[in-house]
C-alpha cells in the first residue's frame, strides 16, 4: 500500500476552512499529489475506508473533535504518516501530536512550497523505513547524549539542553536513527529542504561542521560524525533506546 | 540640609537621626541639671566644713591665755585647713566683701555654742578674693580681731569622669533601641517599594501582606488593589492581542495559498515576502502576550551553543550575511534559562544588528559576580542618545526605520526585555565609540 515515488499519491487534507481545504487541494493537485479535504472528524472517518491515504494532513485546531483525538483514532487504525498543521508556537499541541505518533508538523501560517517539500520528505522517508517503528518518539542515547525526539531537544551527559537549529536537530535524529548505517546527502538534504532560504549545494556540509562543532569541544571533531567517502555522513556510537 | 553625607536619605535614617539628637540632647541637659545640683549640694557640705573648720580654728585661740593668741594664731596645727594670725582691725585690703550666697552656706553653721559666752566673737566680717581664698576675721573679746585665712576647694561638677561615659552609655543604650524600632516602623515602607519594584518587572507577582499596623495594612491592601488592577488590564491586553493574532492566522494562510496564482514571479515573491512580514509581526504580538504569561520552564541549558544557533539561524535566513556574523566566547556555558524564550530574545537582538547595523558580533563573557554577560555589537550608525532607553517601549520606533527594508514590528526589543528580566537578568543600549550599538545582556549564571 505504500506509494513509490512515481505513482500520484493520496493524501487526505483535514481542515475546517474550506477555502484553505480549496486551495491547497489545487495548490497540491498542480504538483502531483491527489486530495482529499475534509471539514472535520465525522467527514474523515466517513472518507477514510474509501481512501487508501498514502498521507493524513492534520490541522489541529478543528471544532468539535480536537485534531489530537482524530490523531489517536488514526494512529489507532493505522500506519499512515501524518504532518500537523499547529499553531504558532504552541510547543504543548506539537508535542502532545508528535507524542502521538505524527511525522512531522508546520506551524500555521505555512508556506505552501514548504508544506510541500515536507510531504515529499515524509512519504520519502517512510517509503524507506518501511512499517513505523513504534518506538519512534522515545528518547535516543549515544554517546553520552540524550536526543528526545518529543521535545525535540539535545541533552548532554549533565543534563544540560544544548540547542540546535531544527535543520540540526532533523539531521542529528536521522543519524540517530540509523546509527552505523551511512546517509547519503541527498537524504540529509531532504530534511533541510524548505528549512533554509539559501542554495543547498554546501548547506549539508555547512550543517555537519556546525553540529560537529556543537557537539565537540572548540574545533569541530569528526569522531562522532563520520564522513563516508563518496558523499555520506554516519553516526559511530552505539545508540540505546527508551 | 547639609548634603547627603549629614542628612541620611532613607526614612529609617532620618528619623533615627533626629531621635537620636534630640535623646543626645534631654540627656545632656540631664546630666548638666544633675551635675549642677550636685555642685550645689558640694558647696554646702564645703561651707559648713569650713564653718567648723574656723571655729575650731578659734577655739584653739581663745583656749589660751589672751597674751599667748598670738604665738597661738602662729602655731595652728595645718591639719585645721586655717592659718590665722590676731590683727589690730579688720584687713580690707584686695579684698571684696563675700557674696551673700557663699555667705548663706557659712554663716548659718559657724556655731559658737561650744564656746563660754564671754570668750565667744562680738561680730564676724567675711572677706573673698575670687573663690578659693577667704579671710574670716573673727571680733575677740578685747577688741583685737583672729583673722583667719582658708578657702574649699571650687566646685567642679564637670570634672567627674563617669559623666561623660554616663552620657555615652544612655546615648548609646537610646541609638540601639531607636535604630531597632525605626527600621521596625520603616520595614512596611520598604516592603512596599520592593513591591512595586517587583510589579514593574512581573505583573503576577505575589501580593503584598496585609497585617501588620493599621496605616500599612491600609498601604498594602490598596497596593494589592492597584496590583491587581493592572495585572486586569495587562491580561486584557494580552488577551486582545492573542485573539487578533490568533484570527490572522487563517486568512494569511489563504492568502499565501493564492500567492501561489499569481504568474509574474517578481509579484509573487514580493507578495509572499509581505506575507511572510505580516506573519513575523503577528508572531511577535503572539509572543509579546505569551511572555507576559511566562509559561515555559526553566532547564539547565547551553547558552554558548544557543548564541551559535542563534548566528545559523540568521545566517541560514539571509543567504550571505554568514561573513556578518561573529561569536567570540567559550564554546559550552551551561545556565539555568527557558530555552525557547531565550533564545526568541537573542533572536531580536541578533536580527535587529543585522537590519539596522548591518552586521552582528556576539560576545559571551565567563561569569563574573554571579552574572553572565552577552554583547550583541553592530557597526551601523548607531542610535541617539536620548532614544537608547525609548526604544524598549512597545511599538516605538526610531525615526526612519519603518520602511521596507528593515520592516519589524516594533515589539522585538519590548520582547527581549521581557524575556530577560523575567530570566532574572536585563537588556540595555549603548552606542559604542567607534561605531555602532552594543547590546549588553545580563543573565543570572
Amino acid at each position: 500500500m505504500l506509494p513509490r515515488m512515481d505513482a500520484s499519491p493520496h493524501i487526505l487534507l483535514i481542515d475546517d476552512d474550506r477555502e484553505i481545504r480549496d486551495l491547497l487541494s489545487r495548490f497540491l493537485e498542480r504538483h502531483g499529489i491527489r486530495v482529499t479535504g475534509v471539514r472535520d472528524g465525522r467527514e474523515a472517518r466517513r472518507a477514510w475506508p474509501a481512501g487508501a491515504y498514502h498521507l493524513v494532513i492534520l490541522d489541529l485546531m478543528l471544532p468539535g473533535e480536537g485534531g489530537l483525538d482524530l490523531a489517536r483514532w488514526l494512529r489507532g487504525i493505522s500506519d499512515v504518516p501524518i504532518v500537523m498543521l499547529t499553531a504558532m508556537g504552541e510547543d504543548t499541541d506539537r508535542i502532545a501530536g508528535l507524542e502521538l505518533g505524527a511525522d512531522d508538523y508546520l506551524p500555521k501560517p505555512f508556506n505552501p512550497r514548504e508544506l510541500l517539500a515536507r510531504i515529499r520528505a515524509v512519504l520519502r522517508r517512510t517509503t524507506e523505513r518501511g512499517p513505523r517503528q513504534a518506538a519512534a518518539l522515545r528518547p535516543l542515547r549515544f554517546a553520552g547524549w540524550t536526543l528526545d525526539p518529543a521535545r525535540r531537544a539535545l541533552l548532554n551527559a549533565q543534563g544540560v539542553e544544548v540547542p540546535l537549529t531544527g535543520g540540526e536537530f532533523d539531521m542529528l535524529l536521522a543519524l540517530a536513527e540509523r546509527a552505523h548505517q551511512v546517509l547519503t546527502r541527498d537524504m540529509l538534504l531532504d530534511l533541510l529542504r524548505g528549512r533554509q532560504a539559501g542554495p543547498f549545494d554546501r548547506a549539508i556540509d555547512v550543517a555537519i561542521s556546525r553540529l560537529r562543532r556543537k557537539l565537540g569541544n572548540g574545533e569541530a571533531d569528526p569522531t562522532l560524525i563520520k564522513t563516508v567517502r563518496g558523499g555520506g555522513y554516519v553516526l559511530a556510537a552505539e545508540v540505546e533506546r527508551g | 540640609m547639609t548634603g547627603p553625607r549629614l542628612w541620611p536619605r532613607s526614612l529609617a535614617g532620618r528619623t533615627a537621626l533626629v531621635l537620636l539628637l534630640g535623646l543626645a540632647a534631654v540627656q545632656g541637659l540631664g546630666l548638666v541639671a544633675h551635675a549642677m545640683d550636685r555642685g550645689d549640694m558640694q558647696r554646702l557640705v564645703d561651707g559648713r566644713d569650713f564653718a567648723a573648720r574656723l571655729v575650731a580654728a578659734y577655739r584653739t585661740v581663745t583656749a589660751a591665755p589672751p597674751e599667748a593668741w598670738a604665738a597661738t594664731a602662729q602655731a595652728l596645727d595645718p591639719a585645721v585647713g586655717v592659718t590665722a594670725s590676731i590683727a589690730p582691725g579688720v584687713p580690707q585690703e584686695g579684698m571684696d566683701p563675700t557674696p551673700p550666697e557663699v555667705q548663706r552656706n557659712i554663716r548659718p553653721y559657724l556655731n559658737w555654742s561650744s564656746l563660754p559666752q564671754p570668750l565667744r566673737p562680738k561680730e564676724t566680717f567675711m572677706r573673698s578674693s575670687g573663690d578659693q581664698s577667704m579671710v574670716v576675721s573673727a571680733h575677740l573679746p578685747d577688741d583685737r580681731w583672729l583673722v583667719m585665712r582658708g578657702g574649699f576647694p571650687p566646685s567642679r561638677p564637670w570634672a567627674s569622669p563617669s559623666f561623660i561615659w554616663a552620657w555615652l552609655g544612655m546615648t548609646l543604650a537610646a541609638a540601639a533601641l531607636t535604630l531597632w524600632a525605626v527600621r521596625r516602623l520603616t520595614a512596611p515602607v520598604r516592603l512596599l517599594g520592593a513591591a512595586a519594584e517587583r510589579l514593574g518587572r512581573d505583573v503576577n507577582a505575589p501580593a503584598l501582606p496585609e497585617d501588620g499596623p493599621a496605616e500599612v495594612a491600609v498601604a498594602a491592601a490598596a497596593f494589592n488593589t492597584m496590583a491587581a488592577r493592572i495585572r486586569r488590564f495587562v491580561a486584557d491586553r494580552t488577551f486582545l492581542l492573542t485573539a487578533i493574532g490568533h484570527d490572522l492566522r487563517t486568512p494569511i494562510t489563504r492568502l499565501k495559498l493564492r500567492a501561489e496564482w499569481i504568474d509574474d514571479e517578481e509579484q509573487r515573491r514580493k507578495t509572499l515576502a509581505d506575507l511572510d512580514e505580516l506573519e513575523s509581526m503577528v508572531s511577535a504580538t503572539l509572543a509579546f502576550g505569551r511572555d507576559v504569561a511566562g509559561t515555559e520552564p526553566a532547564v539547565p541549558m547551553d547558552l554558548a551553543v544557543l548564541l551559535r544557533t542563534v548566528l545559523d539561524e540568521a545566517a541560514d535566513a539571509r543567504p550571505g550575511s554568514a561573513d556578518l556574523l561573529a561569536y567570540a566566547g567559550p564554546e559550552h556555558l551551561a545556565i539555568q534559562a527557558r530555552p525557547v524564550a531565550l533564545k526568541r530574545a537573542l533572536a531580536n537582538l541578533v536580527g535587529n544588528a543585522l537590519a539596522y547595523g548591518g552586521s552582528a558580533r556576539i560576545v559571551l563573557c565567563p561569569p563574573a559576580r554571579g552574572d553572565v554577560t552577552v554583547y550583541v555589537e553592530d557597526a551601523g550608525p548607531g542610535i541617539p542618545p536620548g532614544e537608547l532607553d525609548r526604544v524598549f517601549e512597545p511599538f516605538h520606533r526610531l525615526e526612519g526605520s519603518r520602511n521596507r527594508e528593515t520592516g519589524g514590528t516594533g515589539l522585538g526589543l519590548p520582547i527581549t526585555r521581557n524575556i530577560l528580566r523575567a530570566h532574572g537578568g536585563d537588556v540595555t543600549l549603548a552606542n559604542l565609540s567607534g561605531g555602532g550599538v552594543r547590546a549588553t545582556v545580563t543573565l543570572p549564571g
